[in-house]
């Protein structure tokens, strides 16, 4: 029984959950009380992002999706919806990145940038197709490119956690 | 990846079926996942208490960089205002207490007779998309979903999830938020100017007495017009004919067949502030909400910059009546039989909520249907 416990402990997504509902207590008290130019910062969508960047599409896209499932547990909006949304995220993240030859610092922050510019627009436009009004507006503007720099900002120690949160099995033994 | 059991295109498929089956789920009104954000809400809020005191001194910090001439500022303002209210709110208690004694005894529906709930605003929504805030009370208070929410300024909004200890409040800036307000429109007023030198255009011989009752104006807030208790109708008293004295005694006034010459009080209904109702709809924190399907009444007349803005009630309505709302900050007219568009500024301070009211109140159109 303990066995068990211990092997579900040390599964990789049980790390990233439990980084998940850290960074989402950051998220619901520090960042949303701290709003430069008024926005909400995003830790959950660099989270996100971080995931796909650290391990790949595939892993990002699943990762991804639970980072945003657990986000859609504290929001009022339509259950799955930001799971969608992080779990593209997450795999535009590693498949952007295929694309670099030799990645450098500043190429990853670059990629974390854009993917978070993607999906601060893909949230609203997702809210609109479920039936909330009036979120699609210039304002997304702002805060996409608030979220991104900010995103940016802090994409490599976020990568270094992800990279430790969802490293394989086999290497954690 | 290596011992990964399924391929890419597969995990994409899965994790799309799954969002589509959670978003369908949630659409229509799962109690499968209103119990697990709730088991989740249990789990996590310890979590994010903790966070919470850690991350106090973080926050401190950031508002004394950010916020302190403007909290120096506010501070001298609000002691300003405090002491500019203290005399004002016991004329204020006593007028509002003539005024629901006054509506009760003609039976008309009033705030007092409405159990409420106090609670505080524990958190608000981190998504920049919706506008809510997070209660510490919930349906172990009384609270169901649809029931108004206050402060002492005025409305703020309504109940739209509610746990056991906790509850959420779609705020009244959100867009999805519509309400049946009345806008108090103050009568444009008629002046006779006389020429020195000239006859009086008046020249009927009837003789008309007109008594206004003045009761010491009490202001108790800056909203124009609106001043519970503080003005009186005017009244107009007809004349006693020739030969004729006000009866006395036990003897009525209205006596039969006599009825044109007793002194019936009547009130001026054309000097009486005129009402005109309309839909409140949120846009969202940065724009004020606006109001739509004001009709153009030529006794309304346009409506002026300050007039309150109170909810209307009624069977249908989400709120009962006469709650605060805020004032007319902008008219827009419109061509054709459209009427104005008016924007409101709200009485509460969204920025600064702290201690609610929940009314007790559900309306009808949020009550679960009988199965």
């Amino acid at each position: 029984m303990i066995e068990r416990l211990v092997v579900l402990a040390e599964a990789r997504y049980t790390r990233l959950i439990l980084v998940g509902l850290l960074f989402l207590s950051l998220q619901t008290t520090i960042f949303n009380e701290m709003r430069p130019f008024g926005v909400s910062l995003q830790v959950m969508l660099l989270l996100a992002g971080s995931c796909g960047l650290a391990k790949g599409s595939q892993t990002g896209a699943v990762a991804g999706f639970i980072v945003g499932l657990l986000y859609d547990m504290v929001l009022t909006t339509p259950m799955g919806l930001c799971a969608a949304v992080f779990a593209v995220v997450g795999y535009l993240a590693g498949f952007v990145h295929t694309f670099v030859h030799e990645s450098t610092w500043w190429s990853r922050m670059l990629a974390s940038l854009g993917v978070s510019v993607i999906g601060m627009f893909m949230l609203p436009i997702a809210f609109t197709i479920t039936g909330a009004e009036g979120v699609l507006t210039t304002e997304v503007f702002l805060v996409a490119s608030v979220v991104a720099v900010f995103n940016a900002a802090l994409s490599l120690p976020a990568e270094w956690l992800c990279n430790w949160a969802i490293r394989d099995e086999a290497l954690v033994r | 990846m290596a011992g990964y059991s399924f391929t890419r295109r597969r995990a994409i498929i899965l994790l799309s079926l799954t969002s589509v089956l959670l978003i369908t789920l949630d659409l229509r009104g799962s109690s499968a996942v209103n119990f697990t954000r709730s088991a989740f809400g249990s789990i996590f809020r310890p979590i994010e208490s903790a966070t919470r005191v850690v991350t106090r001194p973080i926050q401190n910090t950031w508002n004394g960089i950010t916020n302190y001439n403007d909290v120096l500022a506010e501070n001298r303002r609000l002691r300003d205002l405090v002491a500019y209210d203290e005399g004002a709110t016991v004329a204020a208690i006593a007028s509002v207490r003539e005024a629901q004694e006054l509506l009760a005894l003609n039976g008309l529906p009033t705030l007092a007779g409405i159990s409420s709930c106090t609670a505080q605003v524990v958190g608000q929504s981190p998504s920049n998309f919706t506008q809510t805030v997070e209660l510490n009370r919930g349906s172990e208070c009384g609270i169901k979903v649809g029931m108004p929410v206050l402060n002492a300024a005025g409305m703020i909004g309504k109940v739209t999830d509610v746990y056991s200890k906790r509850s959420v409040v779609m705020l009244i800036t959100d867009p999805g938020y519509s309400l049946s307000v009345k806008v108090v429109n103050t009568p444009p007023t008629t002046t006779t100017t006389t020429v020195p030198g000239q006859v009086a255009p008046s020249t009927t011989s009837t003789t008309t007495t007109t008594t206004t009752t003045t009761i010491p104006r009490t202001t108790t807030s800056t909203i124009k017009g609106f001043t519970p208790g503080g003005t009186a109708a005017p009244t107009t008293t007809q004349p006693l004919l020739p030969g004729e004295t006000t009866p006395t005694g036990t003897v009525g006034p209205n006596q039969p067949g006599k009825n044109t010459s007793s002194p019936i009080t009547v009130p001026a209904g054309a000097d009486l502030p005129l009402r005109e109702t309309g839909a409140l709809e949120g846009r969202g924190l940065t724009k004020n909400p606006v109001i739509r399907f004001i009709e153009n009444q030529p006794r309304f007349g346009s409506v002026a910059v300050g007039s309150p803005v109170i909810s209307s009630g009624g069977a249908t309505s989400l709120a009962p009546p006469d709650i605060v709302i805020g004032t007319v900050s902008r008219v827009v007219k419109r061509s054709g039989t459209l009427g104005p568009l008016l924007e409101v500024k709200l009485s509460a301070n969204f920025d600064n909520l702290n201690f609610v009211r929940v009314l007790l109140y559900q309306p009808i159109t949020e009550r679960p249907a009988a199965p």
